[in-house]
């Protein structure tokens, strides 16, 4: 009966292993409730084997799918100020802040100016970036959170970020349906 | 009525708590193995640790293991170890060579069927291949979360650039011309609102 437990070990440590833990990059946005979701312009919500399938999908943009390939998961609420006291939200702003520093997130810049403030926000293991942060707030227009995870190169994410400008932003598909 | 002798020692209890707890043993020998645990505490205490074990594993959830698996446990157990036929009760002397071959091979045909279980279990638990609209979709939205990062780091960039040339270049640049013209400008605002842009790293 004692030889029954080496089963019963084997069949826990399987069933532990179902549960895979979240990339030490992602920020679970929904626990920090920054946002009304009812109330988000835009949302999106990438995970696993979607990045997968979009890098696998995008070969002919060797940059944008190299990011990609890299991420374990991208993360974006992006919440409409219009006609919303600023300070409603200010505070949720500064909440964030504060758990991604007592998280181990190291700032890379830190912007206020003329009331718009923005947090750059990274997170390191092993000497490598595995998680940035974004966090902008400009008063009577939007708010924003972003949190891409996962293997991220700052200059290949650099080059990238050239490529696009405001065209793409044009093609925001609003409120997409949550994945 | 003549009370039963205990002739057992603690090693031959343990032979037999198996199978008297899976109900195998003959009555005579489950006589005498009672007659042990009544005088014996380590030995009710193993009986007692069999029989929680034995609860535990009845109590795992009965997986409906598909018939492919079945069939490949069946295949792999047939060309790896020899599946031996129960044999009960064990007696001493007679039947441990093979209890540990059977123990092995019970062991190993549970964790298969546990591991082809699970992996049933998480093969069911995969969402749906996503179809190439939904792919597409999700490009566009994943171009969009790059952009908007791209977007509000530049903008930070710049916003940090402008407010170090504020401080190193134009103030200075403004004092030195208005001490050298004697005019005093006094501490000149770097901008018309506070700003403040520093890099961490």
């Amino acid at each position: 009966m004692r030889k029954l437990i080496l089963p019963l070990a084997l069949f826990l440590a399987a069933s532990a292993g179902q549960a895979q833990p979240p990339s030490p990059g992602f920020v679970p946005l929904d626990e920090l409730n920054l946002f009304p979701r009812d109330q988000l312009s835009v949302e999106v919500n990438l995970a696993g084997g979607m990045l997968h399938l979009i890098a696998a999908a995008a070969k002919d943009d060797p940059d944008f799918s190299g990011v990609v390939a890299g991420l374990q998961s991208i993360n974006v609420q992006v919440f409409p100020l219009k006609g919303i006291k600023a300070e409603s939200i200010k505070p949720k702003i500064d909440h964030a802040v504060h758990w991604l520093e007592g998280r181990g997130w190291k700032a890379n810049v830190r912007v206020r100016d003329q009331g718009q403030e923005t947090f750059i926000y990274m997170k390191e293991l092993g000497g490598k970036i595995v998680g940035l942060t974004v966090l902008t707030f400009k008063p009577g227009e939007e708010a924003a959170v972003i949190n891409i995870a996962g293997r991220i190169d700052p200059a290949q994410l650099g080059r990238l970020g050239h490529t696009f400008d405001l065209p793409q932003l044009e093609k925001v598909p609003v409120k997409p349906k949550k994945p | 009525m003549n009370r039963m002798e205990d002739d057992l020692t603690c090693d031959d209890v343990l032979d037999f708590v198996e199978p008297y707890v899976d109900g195998d043993l003959e009555p005579a020998e489950a006589a005498r193995l009672r007659v042990h645990l009544e005088s014996c505490r380590a030995c009710a205490a193993e009986l007692a640790l069999a029989r929680r074990i034995q609860a535990e594993l009845r109590a795992l959830p009965q997986l409906d293991c598909p018939p492919e698996i079945v069939e490949r446990v069946r295949r792999e157990g047939a060309q790896g170890a020899q599946i031996l036929p129960f044999r009960s009760p064990v007696r001493r002397g007679t039947g441990l060579p093979f209890r540990g071959a059977r123990l092995g091979a019970a062991a190993a045909l549970l964790a298969l069927a546990l591991g082809g279980g699970a992996l049933f279990l998480r093969s069911q638990q995969q969402p749906k291949q996503p179809s190439a609209a939904e792919v597409a979709r999700a490009t566009q939205q994943a171009r969009y979360a790059l952009a908007y990062l791209g977007r509000v780091s530049r903008q930070a960039s710049l916003d940090v650039r402008d407010d170090v040339l504020a401080r190193r270049v134009v103030l200075p640049a403004a004092q030195s011309v208005s001490h050298s013209i004697g005019i005093s400008l006094g501490e000149a605002p770097e901008k018309p609102v506070p700003a403040r842009g520093d890099r961490a790293q």
